[in-house]
This record gives structure tokens, C-alpha cells and sequence, in this order.
């Protein structure tokens, strides 16, 4: 039996949106995020190969690089926490409308650079 | 009860449990990202590290397979593709977090 389940049209025949670009980013930065996880997994595995090992993933997170996709994670789960909170109050019937929309998807957007500093700043002075 | 209500369901619970721990894990992130290996080792065996990164990984790997599983449902038209990349996909959920938790309990300085 042929599947009639229609598929999503190409992004490229809509014009842009504020809520499109948060959509999309959505997706991209859930996909990053799971890899990110499992990069952490193999990263967790690897101590129990012991010190000397380790200092390899030490000295790279020493490295502009190393410290470039410590920041790039931070925004990217950072990115989903505000927006993942969007959809929750979507799915309490609430900000549906145009304005309220366009509202909500800036402060996910800004909203997440400015949560990404306030980790960083909380992270380094404060927890554990 | 039909099963596209249910996935709904668990993806809204899942995702509201990860908001915290989320949370959590980045801001621990951020500490010990470049800390030595006997602070690492010590965090991961400490408690509620232990327990706290177990549910986050658990949580992340149960929503992230259920959310791209609805991604492969919008892009990948053959039902074939879409069956192997799913079982893919939901082995990979149970596989990975299962070999961490049981790497972490076995974690020592």
C-alpha cells in the first residue's frame, strides 16, 4: 500500500519568519545537542583509562578551539532550554498569537546569548 | 489512546525534565571542563553528580530519539529507510546512556 503520509516542503519556498528561524535552529541545535552528549559519553568512558589520557582533552579544552565549543555548547543547550520553554507554554494554549510569537522568538534568540553569559558567570563563581 | 498522542505525551514530560537538568549540567560544565582528572573523576563519582548525570543522559537520549524520529517522519519518504534509521536511532538511545551509567559506577580515583 502506497504511504500518503505527506513530508515537509523545502524550507526554501517560504519567506523568512522569526518563528522559521527559531524552528529551524530548534532542530539544528536538538541534533548538536545529542551529539554533544554522546561526545560527553565517550569523554566520561575515557577516564577510565586513567590520568594520562586525559591530559589530551585537558590541554585541548586549554585551546581557543578547546574553549570555542565549550561556549558553542553552553549556547547551543542554552538555545534549547528558552525554547523548548516556548513550546511548553504553546502547549498550555498560550503565545500563539502573531505579535506574542515574534516577542517570545527574540527573547529565545537574544535570550540565549544572554542566558550563555550568565552560566558562564554563575558556572565559574558560584556552583558546586 | 493512539500511539502519535503518546509519543507526544512522553516527548513533553521528558522535555520538561530536561529544562532543570539541563541547567544543572551546564552550569557544572562551565566548572570542570578544564579541571584536572582527579577533580573530573571526583565529580562524576560524586553524589548527586552520579545520579543527576544518569537521569540527564537517560532524559536526553529518550527526548532527542523521539524528537528526531519526528524529523526522519517529515524527510524520509520510504518507509524502509525510515524503519532502519529509527531502530538505528533507538538502539543507539538505549546503548549509549546504558555503557555510561555503568562506566560512571565503576569510576575511582
Amino acid at each position: 500500500m502506497k504511504d500518503n503520509n505527506p513530508l515537509s516542503p523545502h524550507i526554501q519556498i517560504y519567506n523568512w519568519h522569526i518563528s522559521s528561524l527559531v524552528s529551524i535552529c530548534h532542530r539544528i541545535t536538538g541534533i548538536v545537542n545529542i551529539t554533544i552528549i554522546t561526545l560527553i559519553c565517550f569523554w566520561v568512558a575515557l577516564l577510565l583509562l586513567g590520568n594520562s589520557n586525559y591530559e589530551l582533552i585537558q590541554n585541548f579544552f586549554g585551546t581557543f578551539f578547546g574553549k570555542f565549543i565549550i561556549i558553542g555548547t553552553v549556547w547551543s543547550f542554552s538555545f534549547q532550554i528558552l525554547s523548548e520553554i516556548r513550546h511548553l507554554f504553546w502547549d498550555l494554549g498560550l503565545g500563539f498569537e502573531l505579535k506574542t510569537s515574534n516577542i517570545t522568538g527574540l527573547l529565545v534568540i537574544f535570550g540565549s546569548f544572554i542566558l550563555t553569559i550568565l552560566i558562564f558567570i554563575l558556572g565559574r563563581s558560584l556552583v558546586l | 489512546m493512539i500511539n502519535a498522542t503518546k509519543k507526544w505525551i512522553f516527548l513533553k514530560i521528558s522535555s520538561f525534565v530536561l529544562v532543570p537538568l539541563m541547567l544543572w549540567f551546564l552550569l557544572n560544565l562551565v566548572l570542570f571542563y578544564d579541571k584536572s582528572y582527579d577533580e573530573v573523576v571526583l565529580f562524576f563519582i560524586s553524589q548527586p553528580t552520579k545520579f543527576l548525570f544518569s537521569l540527564f543522559i537517560i532524559f536526553a537520549y529518550f527526548y532527542s530519539s523521539l524528537s528526531i524520529s519526528e524529523v526522519f517522519e517529515d524527510y524520509i519518504e520510504s518507509e524502509k529507510l525510515k524503519n532502519v534509521a529509527n531502530r538505528l536511532l533507538y538502539s543507539f538511545a538505549i546503548i549509549i546512556p546504558f555503557l555510561t551509567i555503568i562506566v560512571i559506577f565503576n569510576l575511582n580515583i
